[in-house]
């Protein structure tokens, strides 16, 4: 080790952070979290995983020539978007189930809190960096192959508007499961109890809307893979399509809230 | 400061203040401190990992922070830095509230955690990048000279650019003590800074140290009590939560001038019998040391046992003089009768 001095930086041309509250460290940290998607190989493991899935069970529909066209285009939409609700949801919350917790237990958390960094800022981070590669890789790079697949392995051409606006559908379901498990990791300690419910809901969902009274079924995120494809193929609706997403929007909001909330009252 | 009282009692706690008074340094200096706790309380349901401490650390100052396993020291730290809230009792830092003005504090803050842990994916000196720009910004050739400056502080620079992923704990420890200082802060708290270190490793952290001070106040836990001795300029020690002892680490070690520590060779009952003349002289005590009789000596009168105790036995008889001074304290009789007192 050697020697440094103060007075060498006495003229630096480096200018001090001023705080600014809630948001101090956010950029930072956005970053960081960005890196951590798309400076490793996270973001190509991921687009691999949801190409192969998502695109490739889409390939094998396109495939099946004895279908009637309709059904063909009809079948290849819906199964690429409820299919993907549902993996997707149980996707996030595999892979970022130890973004807070993880970070909790091995004192990284405890170590960016000494900085001059809110927690706020740190939950925002890891929302904002966990949506934005799931948005990237699960979603918009598969939707994108699927519009060139249907394109090119389709009688029919899609309603490309229509489509994104089912996508865009289908994002906020990826946002409401993004916000779930970084809230469970706000509000548990250890990644069982945030893998275990987070996925547990992804699957009650799927598994039990069927059963259950609509009414109760329509203020969850469960029906968003059927409004997403009722939009993409103008199907009539059988409920209010914009009661799940209204619901679905304003629960990730107050999901965030409390993650901030829980976060803020952590002791490390 | 840390609550300097003149000493008062006996033997090893003549050396040390006794906290349960529960002293606040004068007000003068509480407003020059970097730190200052009152009565400074953490309770974890029934347990009370901190009961009460009081402490003033002043500007440009290295407080060793002392205390075995367990007995508060990372609590009270994690406290400063806001990362926890205390049950009760106050803690400033620059005169700002812990808790209130903690992100402005810690703007200020450079912190080594005791087990400092890092995003294994980022190599050393994107960890200090990382770093930096929580506290300044700035052209990107200013603050890659910053974090070269800082590497080469604490002997990184041929790890710069490997993940962090594979550094051993020493390796960790020194990215710790980098990115602690890489804003330059005004205080440093460091938590058992060289407890991962080799004697190498050990030895450059406390230069590390020594450097710094002309800059800034340091304030570090640690058991490794050679390395207090060496560097503090003020002790305080903690013990179940309790602050047993604060002072000035000169004032903690220096000679009592109530007790004398005597060897020699020859005749030792000769010698004995000497200083037992002296009406001033109030106990002896004997043992060996290297074979050689090692005579400790208490009076009650200062003054006649600096210009006479020697005298008397050097004038005695077959008895050669061999070494002579008053008592000097090493902290580690001091940490431990404190501590076993304490436990009692």
């Amino acid at each position: 080790m050697t020697s440094t001095t103060k007075a060498a930086t006495v003229e630096s041309p480096l200018v001090p952070v001023h705080t600014t509250g809630w948001r101090d460290g956010l950029g930072n940290l956005v970053r960081k979290e960005l890196g951590q998607w798309w400076a490793t190989r996270l973001w190509w493991v991921q687009t691999l995983i949801w190409v192969v899935l998502l695109n490739g069970v889409a390939t094998v529909i396109m495939l099946q020539a004895e279908m009637p066209t309709e059904e063909l285009v009809t079948e290849a939409v819906q199964t690429f978007l409820l299919m993907g609700a549902m993996t997707i949801g149980i996707g996030v919350v595999l892979t970022i189930q130890g973004a807070v917790v993880g970070e909790k237990e091995s004192g990284t958390a405890a170590w960016v809190m000494s900085k001059p960094a809110s927690r706020a800022s740190f939950v925002l981070a890891k929302l904002i960096a966990n949506s934005v590669g799931f948005l990237a890789t699960a979603l918009l790079i598969p939707s994108l192959i699927f519009v060139v697949q249907a394109q090119l392995m389709l009688p029919v051409s899609l309603d490309y508007g229509r489509f994104a606006l089912a996508v865009g559908i289908a994002a906020l379901s990826v946002l409401f499961y993004v916000v779930l498990t970084i809230a469970f990791g706000c509000m548990f300690k250890g990644r069982g109890p945030v893998a275990g419910l987070g996925i547990g809901l992804v699957l009650v969902g799927q598994f039990f809307k069927g059963m259950l009274p609509l009414p109760l079924v329509m203020a969850t995120p469960w029906l968003l893979g059927d409004v997403a494809t009722s939009f993409a193929l103008a199907s009539p609706p059988e409920f209010n399509r914009m009661v799940p997403i209204i619901v679905t929007a304003a629960a990730a909001i107050a999901l965030v809230c409390v993650a901030i909330w829980r976060f803020h009252g952590e002791e490390f | 400061m840390v609550d300097l009282h003149r000493p008062r009692g006996s033997a090893v706690q003549t050396k040390v203040v006794q906290n349960q008074s529960q002293p606040v340094a004068p007000a003068a200096t509480v407003a020059e401190s970097v730190i200052h706790t009152v009565g400074l309380t953490k309770t974890y349901g029934s347990v009370n990992a901190l009961q009460g401490i009081d402490l003033t650390v002043p500007h440009n100052s290295i407080v060793g922070f002392l205390g075995p396993n367990g007995s508060g020291k990372t609590t009270a730290i994690k406290l400063l830095l806001g990362l926890s809230r205390p049950t009760a009792g106050k803690a400033t830092l620059f005169g700002m509230d812990s808790v209130q003005d903690s992100l402005a504090i810690r703007s200020r803050v450079g912190y080594l955690a005791q087990d400092p842990r890092f995003y294994t994916h980022l190599t050393a000196r994107e960890t200090l990048a990382f770093t930096a720009r929580f506290f300044y910004r700035g052209p990107a050739e200013a603050i890659r000279a910053r974090i070269d400056e800082t590497l080469e502080l604490v002997g990184l620079e041929d790890k710069a650019d490997r993940p962090t992923k594979g550094f051993s704990g020493g390796e960790r420890q020194r990215l710790g003590i980098a990115q602690a200082q890489i804003n330059h802060p005004d205080l440093l708290i460091l938590d058992e800074p060289a407890a991962a270190l080799d004697p190498v490793g050990r030895r450059d952290v406390l230069d590390v140290m020594e450097r710094l001070r002309a800059y800034t106040t340091i304030f570090y836990s640690t058991h490794i009590l050679d390395d207090v001795e060496r560097v503090s300029d003020y002790v305080a020690i903690l013990d179940h939560g309790r602050m047993v002892a604060s002072s000035a680490t000169a004032d903690l070690l220096d000679g009592d001038s109530t007790t004398y520590e005597l060897t020699i060779r020859g005749d030792e009952q000769a010698a004995v019998r000497a200083l037992r003349s002296h009406p001033w002289v109030s106990d002896i005590t004997t043992a060996s040391q290297n074979g050689s009789p090692a005579l400790t000596i208490t009076v009650t009168d200062e003054q006649a046992a600096e210009s006479e105790l020697l005298r008397s036995v050097i004038a005695t008889d077959d008895v050669v003089v061999t070494a002579f001074g008053r008592r000097h304290f090493n902290l580690e009789d001091v940490f431990l009768q404190l501590v076993k007192e304490h436990g009692e």
